[in-house]
């Protein structure tokens, strides 16, 4: 605790001292390479401006995460006292993440997150793996268009559907439970990620399907052998995205679930954390931050495969 | 005693008629090559060969078993493909292991009969040292030489190789033909080659099948192919520079440049059709000089000599000449069909 009211304390100084130490050991990094000669000067400052730019916007897409983290640890006279500069007046406090995590179901809409964040991944790769790879090699003409039609179902939105999937979810007698997610959320899901995949398939020379079948193996364990590890890059994004889109889906969870302990994060913790025109501003932030960062460094590691899966769809689609 | 039996095979492309009724057995222990320009339909055939492509009409049989509507897994083949096809994610162990993985759930090996035969047919192909490696890390030729062996380690009956020399250097080309060949008569494998290149399928074949358009123009040995040419598209096709082809009297003669020589180097022009030969440029190539010029009386058609540097013929540029054919090198052709015509007397009509 001593430890992180001091870091706290000390917040924007540690930042600054963090970067300048940064750049300063790169520079020193290429003077001990290279020496310090005249081109070397020169390299630097030709470099500096650019760096400058990253530095800038490295900022500001790094603000909302330290001004979440920070705020997570202030108390209620300090985040409300005017001005409001990024630093603590008052001593930091943990209160509010303990209220988040005993006093609200935190920890359930986690789990009911998951849950149903895995099981539309398990289905969707279910449904779309064959469907895209239909679409990358076994059509014509008219399977491009079917292709097209399949997406466009993916740009009607929810706020029209929800209605009447709200009576198929009665009907189904699933309202309450976070099954009724499950079984919803694949109709936005399933043609986003048949769209991405069929691009990574494309992507694979049919060749290799080719000379697999030669080999010895029918079309299926061709798909399996040859075409799945190859377009492993793309099924993972794939998964990426499609969790991350039940993450923050909030509409049919929040007309399907009213079961507080049921809810899904999206729902719960908006509800849960505003009351009226009440903002708990502190648990709020805590509750998003620590949900942001798995899933930002999700993205970060497959921002590449990502990339490459929309614009691959994009030139051949 | 032929192993592949094809029968009037055919195969269209909606209204594109890629092979277009093709009759062909292919015996046991040959290398035959099917060559042709592109887009006259060999790779079609071959294709169907493997059972990649379904054909419109027609039935293929292969070892006396009716394989038409058979998968390509069931019809004991293998092929090499253009691009090699080597699978990105697995070493080259795996790589030549992959078909016989496939193999196993059938004919009952343990893994070190697998390993075994794997090390076998690299050692053959001189890969051996290169089975962990990656398909990315190697060079062309060996990329080849992994392609061949994974074709090779299950003793198909019949091995498909489609171009698989045309993404390698001119250099490595002429080794690897040779090799392949060599390679070929030892395992006694009877491979069907696909190429568009005459030079390759003069120098690997037993027999060639000439293509075009769908057909099979000519079947035979190279010499036969060259010499006894069966219609004016199989005359000109094969031999650089191509055949000079001039028309006279309702039908159409050609003779090859290599055969239009100066008079004077002919032992009996008693037996030799004299041409009257304006020569408008000579190109020296070291071993032969290219003589570009027109027949007299057929001054619309360019006429290539080939005459061989050391013959000490002083050809000026510009300039009449008297060249000579032997009769036995002329061929004539039918003026419409372009089929072939047996006829020596046409020859003094000339």
């Amino acid at each position: 605790m001593g430890a992180l009211v001091w870091i706290l304390h000390n917040f924007w100084t540690l930042l600054v001292a963090l970067v300048l130490a940064l750049v300063g050991l790169r520079i020193a990094w290429r003077f001990y390479k290279y020496g310090a000669t005249r081109a070397e000067l020169a390299y630097i400052l030709r470099r500096s401006p650019f760096y400058l730019v990253v530095l800038t916007f490295c900022f500001f897409a790094a603000a909302p995460f330290l001004i979440m983290f920070m705020h997570t640890f202030k108390t209620d006279g300090d985040l409300y006292r005017r001005p409001q500069p990024f630093i603590f007046r008052q001593d930091p406090t943990l209160e509010h993440l303990d209220a988040l995590f005993n006093n609200t179901a935190y920890l359930d809409f986690i789990r009911n997150s998951v849950v149903v964040g895995l099981a539309v991944v398990v289905i969707t790769l279910a449904l779309s793996l064959p469907a895209a790879y239909a679409l990358a090699r076994l059509t014509g003409r008219w399977g491009e268009r079917a292709g097209i039609l399949m997406f466009l179902v993916y740009l009607v939105p929810p706020t029209l559907l929800f209605i009447p999937m709200f009576r198929i979810v009665v009907l189904l007698g699933l309202k309450d439970d976070p099954m009724s997610l499950i079984v919803v959320y694949p109709s936005f899901t399933v043609p986003f990620s048949m769209w991405l995949l069929s691009g990574f398939f494309k992507a694979v020379p049919p060749e290799l399907e080719e000379a697999a079948l030669v080999d010895g193996y029918n079309r299926v364990e061709a798909f399996l052998r040859v075409v799945l590890p190859l377009s492993l890059p793309g099924i993972i994004s794939t998964i990426v995205f499609t969790f991350t889109l039940t993450l923050h889906e909030f509409i049919y969870g929040l007309v399907f679930i009213a079961d507080t302990s049921q809810r899904t994060l999206s729902v719960g913790v908006p509800t849960e954390l505003i009351l009226g025109d009440v903002y708990f501003w502190q648990p709020l932030l805590a509750a998003a931050l620590i949900i942001a960062i798995p899933v930002g460094l999700a993205y970060n590691l497959f921002l590449d495969s990502l990339v490459q899966g929309f614009t691959m769809g994009a030139v051949k689609g | 005693m032929s192993i592949v039996q094809i029968n009037d095979l055919k195969k269209y492309f909606n209204d594109v008629r890629a092979v277009d009724g093709v009759d062909l057995a292919i015996d046991q222990g040959e290398f035959l090559v099917i060559l042709g320009p592109s887009g006259c339909g060999k790779t079609t055939l071959m294709r169907m060969i493997a059972g990649l492509e379904k054909p419109t009409a027609g039935t293929i049989q292969i070892g006396g078993e009716d394989v038409t509507e058979l998968p390509p897994r069931k019809r004991g083949v293998s092929m090499v493909f253009q691009s090699y096809a080597l699978y990105p994610h697995m070493n080259v162990f795996n790589n030549i292991a992959f078909p016989l993985r496939a193999q196993r759930r059938e004919l009952k090996f343990d893994k070190r009969q697998m390993r075994e035969k794997v090390v076998h047919t690299s050692r053959l192909l001189e890969i051996d040292m290169l089975l962990d490696r990656r398909p990315r890390q190697l060079s062309g030729g060996q990329r080849q030489r992994v392609a061949i062996a994974r074709a090779m380690v299950t003793q198909p009956a019949v091995l498909l190789l489609d171009e698989p020399l045309s993404n390698l250097d001119a250099k490595l080309r002429a080794n690897a033909r040779d090799e392949l060949r060599d390679f070929q008569r030892s395992s006694n494998i009877t491979a069907v080659f696909v190429t568009h290149d005459q030079i390759e399928a003069m120098g690997l074949g037993d027999r060639i099948v000439v293509m075009s358009e769908g057909k099979i123009q000519q079947i035979g040995s190279p010499q036969r192919i060259y010499d006894d040419p069966a219609n004016e598209f199989v005359a000109t096709f094969l031999g650089s520079p191509s055949m000079n082809i001039l028309s006279a009297n309702g039908f159409r003669f050609g003779f090859r440049p290599e055969h239009f020589l100066p008079k004077t180097l002919h032992d009996s022009p008693k037996n030799s059709r004299i041409f009257h030969y304006y020569v408008k440029r000579v190109e020296y190539l070291g071993s032969d000089r290219l003589v570009y010029g027109y027949v007299h009386g057929h001054e619309d058609d360019l006429t290539l000599a080939k005459v061989p540097s050391n013959v000490r013929a002083s050809l000026d540029i510009e300039g009449d000449y008297e060249f000579a054919v032997h009769y036995s090198d002329i061929k004539f052709f039918d003026q419409d069909s372009g089929r072939r015509i047996e006829q020596q007397n046409l020859a003094k009509v000339l």
